[in-house]
């Protein structure tokens, strides 16, 4: 399966939920609207993608929104294993509950805490959701939102 | 023991008293301060707590090339057990108790090496949010500059450390007095450990 294959499965899979479809090298990234990411999460599932490899954020201050983003990638499946699919969708900056996604993939788990400590997002439906790596009052501050200003010290003190 | 009812007899005496007159005696006319010091320098046993990445440069340490052990230095598992703590890099918030707890662990006389850039001052990351300054948790004797330090400056502070126990007689101190006098009891500002009682 060739890399524009998997951009028109992923197409003709998530029909009328796409937003946008963008290829690259070995990576397919499809971006979807909040509200259907679950039914969009189970639609991937059922199709082979079997386990999530990364969750992550990005803070995009200007545009003042948030994308979330799930990498997708199968154990099962022989010709989906080469390639990573990208399922994507942004909220606004001051908006701070989205669905988690532990129910269609466990392995979303630990990663989905990772993004609650590090950006505040809180996913409903997650049944452990505490700081994985921060404690609890560095986890307040947001450290990884880029309005976060991070102290400077001058190397010689005045 | 029984009570004394008339057969055996009853000694009553303060043990502190006895105790202080028998190290004034042993440590001041009979010269065995000297002894203990000596021992002391030789059996630093650090534990293995391995905060960071120069737990790597630790345990080459102990390797059979730079073979720390000939020094009088092995390292523990145990806190209780020994007697020395080597911090091994960047002390994380949530690492900070640990350290806190496996310091307040080890039994007196104890002493502490701060090694690599992030222990003396947070090295590449001096303005984290995550981490905390080794010398706010624990009183450190020795620094070890470098990132990551080699194994042979590992060991020149451990010959530093035993250097400086036998010359300001820091082990004999702590036995005449009962805690160290050249340290004092450092205190951390806020509470480490709150995170995880919750």
């Amino acid at each position: 399966m060739s890399i524009d294959e998997l951009a028109d499965m992923v197409r003709n899979l998530l029909a009328e939920y796409v937003v946008n479809v963008e290829v690259g090298k070995d990576l397919v990234h499809v971006e979807v609207k909040e509200e259907n990411v679950i039914e969009a999460a189970k639609r991937m599932k059922e199709a082979g993608f079997d386990h999530v490899k990364d969750v992550t954020a990005i803070d995009y201050p200007k545009e003042g929104i948030i994308k979330i983003i799930y990498h997708l990638s199968s154990y099962s499946k022989k010709e989906l294993s080469r390639y990573v699919v990208g399922l994507g969708y942004s909220i606004p900056r001051d908006k701070n509950s989205v669905p988690s996604l532990y129910g269609v993939w466990t392995s979303a788990d630990f990663q989905e805490r990772e993004v609650y400590e590090g950006f505040g997002i809180v996913f409903e439906g997650h049944p452990d959701l505490r700081p994985l790596l921060l404690a609890p009052t560095v986890a307040e501050l947001k450290p990884l939102r880029k309005d976060f200003i991070v102290k400077e010290e001058p190397i010689f003190k005045k | 023991m029984s009570k004394g009812n008339g057969d055996g007899k009853v000694y009553v005496g303060n043990v502190d008293v006895a105790a202080k007159k028998a190290r004034k005696l042993l440590l001041g006319k009979l010269k065995l301060g000297k002894l203990v010091d000596w021992g002391t320098a030789f059996s630093l046993w650090p534990v293995h707590l391995t905060t960071s990445c120069c737990g790597c440069e630790f345990a080459a340490a102990w390797s059979p090339r730079y073979d720390n052990e000939q020094h009088g230095a092995l390292p523990w598992v145990g806190s209780r057990q020994t007697n020395m703590i080597l911090i091994e890099g960047t002390v994380t918030r949530k690492m900070a108790c640990a350290l806190r707890v496996v310091w307040e662990q080890m039994p007196q006389p104890k002493f502490a090496i701060a090694m690599g850039a992030c222990a003396l001052d947070g090295g590449i990351f001096y303005n984290s949010y995550n981490i905390v300054r080794p010398w706010e948790v624990v009183p450190v004797d020795i620094y070890i500059p470098g990132c990551p330090p080699r194994p042979e400056a590992v060991a020149r502070a451990i010959i530093e450390l035993q250097r400086k126990i036998r010359r300001e007689g820091l082990a004999s101190k702590f036995v005449e007095e009962g805690w160290r006098p050249d340290k004092e009891y450092v205190k951390p500002k806020e509470d480490l450990c709150a995170w995880w009682k919750g």
